[in-house]
């Protein structure tokens, strides 16, 4: 009987299979033999090579630090978004009230409006004589200092960007601590700090983590935000990928980046899965 | 050529797609692509060629389906079309030294019938007459395309910083004056900060250079992104420079500078050095050449769209279609030129135009272009 459930519900689900595998495997496993041909080339699947591989690793290559500020960014622009959300979400689950959904429509209305242009919006407001130079000049505490064109200006462009997509499972993580259990650790005779440790932060643990996992893997691959307010001040990964495909029209090497950027944020994705219980997250307990 | 091309290989997952999802039934549906082709037309261009002022008076005359779509980069463009894309493209908008050293060699573009096409440029600017260099074959015979918009494109200066006088005498050597570090912007074409590069280093960028050049180019290169305030789009540093944050950038000429002076800066401007090191001449130019791609396929609207963009109302439509405003050769012909108004010319500096392109060589190929992009990215991680 379970071998007929399973090869029903494999035939069912075979057009669905067909399909990402044509749609979602087949331009990956192009991008990976991509960066097996031969460099500066467009002889895939025809030709292989590790020398897009070793270029990356060359010693005199500086690629590296592309990696870093990538993987740098993103990780100060985690923990920086796990602190600034907690505070949101637990104010969307307990103090807000009948504002909470007000509160969560003003978070998730910026996400309707183009990345790139809610950036360029930033520019105006931190540019000379832009909003707060103008306003702090006519105040007569100007000039405001400043920020534009750093890697500062870059990672304060990244928190605002993915403040949605670490706020939102945080809240849902946050949904899912029963009332019941903080009450009886109260009761129980549990300081604030050691309820919020031992019972709110363990059962919140799946989305805080999902969170973190989505706004980090998001944040690797972020690039507008280095090259319109951080005025490429800093060069990220996929800004070099982006030169390889482009200017420097080396696939072969845009390939080999975007391949070894694949894995290390596989690799993270898989570390953090693995200490997780999906069906927690997800309600069934 | 013995090797399948990107293309091929999509074709053939296609066509596997295709018989998986027939069931392994017939293939006809693949014939539809051999179908003719004369209601539609495919045109890879700078923007400008892809706004709907030009392309949608083109659909209503043929009744075609007119697809555009614009890359600012001409690498990328050339590649889509050596990665096999040549089945899809009907038309190639590049600039110059593209077509004649590039594409016709390696088969990627067709030449034009010159008994329709010649006398079109009777009608240009007098740099533009026939036999155009740019336009033609290597060996002179072919005409591979049909130049239209161009100009110099070196770099901009807000003239309320830094007069034109003084930005045009001191050339590239602004960018050499350490009192203007952090006061400058680099625009990101990073194949033109190719040639700049060079010439902020006193080399010429076109012919081949000897390693002790490449490595003045490579210092020259960290020096100059180190000074750069910002690094960053055309938009991004036209406001920087309105609002103060930056005097100068480079790589920029009339079609960088062009929307800012059309939003009511004209102290912005686009500025060609007076001297500089190729056989005196310190400013590059380009010419954009429109060429009929080698689809096995071609769309007899190609040639027609080619005609199309040289009547004066038309030439007159490209010159300021959406995003940039550029000089267009068929300015030559009276027709074209009345139609410009006194504030169009101001804007694409009509003025110093002629002048400014006798101070300048045109856009070439630089030899050692892979290892120099290697360096200019080298020094943008140094910043």
């Amino acid at each position: 009987m379970a071998r007929l459930q399973v090869s029903s519900g494999l035939r069912y689900a075979s057009p669905v299979l067909i399909f990402l595998l044509l749609g979602f495997l087949a331009p990956l496993v192009t991008v990976v033999a991509y960066s097996f041909a031969s460099p500066k080339s467009f002889e895939v699947f025809t030709s292989f090579t590790l020398a897009n591989f070793s270029a990356v690793f060359d010693t005199t290559n500086s690629v590296w630090t592309s990696f870093v500020w990538s993987l740098g960014l993103a990780a100060v622009c985690t923990v920086l978004l796990a602190i600034i959300a907690y505070p949101i979400a637990y104010g969307l689950n307990h103090a807000f009230g009948r504002y909470a959904s007000l509160v969560s429509v003003l978070f998730v209305f910026p996400l309707f409006v183009s990345e790139n242009v809610r950036l360029y919006g930033w520019v105006q407001f931190f540019i000379k004589n832009g909003v707060v130079d103008g306003v702090l000049n006519s105040l007569g505490w100007g000039p405001a200092p400043e920020v534009l064109y750093s890697p500062g200006i870059t990672l304060f462009g990244m928190v605002y960007t993915y403040l949605p997509f670490m706020l939102f499972p945080m809240t849902l993580g946050l949904s899912m601590v029963p009332q019941d259990l903080v009450d009886a650790a109260a009761d129980l005779g549990g300081g604030r700090l050691m309820v919020w440790r031992e019972i709110e932060l363990p059962l919140a643990m799946p989305g805080i983590l999902i969170g973190m996992l989505l706004t980090s893997v998001l944040a690797v691959g972020a690039v507008a935000e280095a090259k319109i307010l951080g005025g490429q001040s800093v060069i990220t990964v996929v800004h070099d990928i982006e030169i390889a495909f482009t200017y420097a029209q080396d696939w072969p090497l845009g390939a080999a980046l975007a391949v070894l950027l694949v894995l290390i944020i596989g690799g993270l994705t898989l570390a953090v899965l693995s200490r997780l219980d999906l069906d927690r997250v997800l309600g069934r307990r | 050529m013995n090797h399948v091309s990107r293309r091929n290989l999509l074709k053939m997952m296609g066509v596997g797609a295709g018989a998986m999802a027939l069931g392994g039934g017939s293939l006809l549906a693949s014939s539809s692509a051999f179908a003719a082709r004369n209601k539609e037309l495919n045109i890879l261009c700078w923007e400008g060629y892809n706004s709907a002022q030009v392309l949608d008076p083109f659909r209503s005359m043929t009744g075609a389906t007119v697809k555009a779509e614009s890359l600012t980069n001409d690498p990328t463009m050339i590649n889509r079309l050596r990665g096999g894309e040549t089945s899809v493209w009907d038309l190639i908008n590049v600039n110059n030294p593209w077509a004649r050293k590039v594409m016709a060699p390696a088969g990627l573009i067709k030449p034009l019938p010159r008994a329709e096409f010649d006398h079109y440029f009777d009608a240009m600017l007098p740099d533009f007459k026939a036999p155009y260099k740019w336009a033609m074959s290597e060996d002179g015979k072919d005409l591979l395309g049909m130049a239209q918009r161009f100009g110099p494109f070196n770099y901009v200066v807000n003239t309320k910083k830094i007069s034109r006088a003084t930005a045009e005498d001191t050339g590239w050597d602004l960018f050499n004056d350490p009192a203007l570090a952090g006061k400058y912007g680099i625009q990101e074409s990073d194949d033109w900060n190719v040639f700049d590069i060079f010439l902020i280093a006193g080399i010429n960028p076109f012919v081949v250079h000897t390693p002790a050049e490449m490595e003045k180019f490579q210092q020259t290169a960290i020096k100059v992104f180190k000074g750069a305030k910002m690094v960053s789009d055309v938009a991004s540093l036209n406001q920087a420079m309105v609002a103060g944050e930056i005097d100068l950038y480079l790589t920029g000429g009339t079609y960088t500078v062009s929307p800012a002076r059309a939003d009511g800066y004209p102290e912005m401007r686009g500025i060609t050095p007076l001297r500089g090191p190729v056989d005196g001449k310190g400013g590059v130019s380009w010419i954009e050449i429109t060429s009929v791609v080698n689809n096995p396929a071609i769309s007899p609207l190609a040639t027609d769209f080619l005609k199309y963009v040289q009547k004066p109302d038309v030439a007159h439509t490209v010159a300021f279609a959406e995003g940039t405003f550029n000089p267009v050769t068929q300015m030559g012909n009276p027709e074209c030129f009345k139609l410009f108004t006194k504030e169009e010319l101001d804007i694409i500096q009509w003025d110093s135009l002629a002048e400014e392109m006798s101070r300048c060589v045109e856009y070439d190929i630089v030899p050692e272009y892979a290892a120099a992009l290697d360096m200019i990215t080298a020094a943008k991680r140094m910043r």
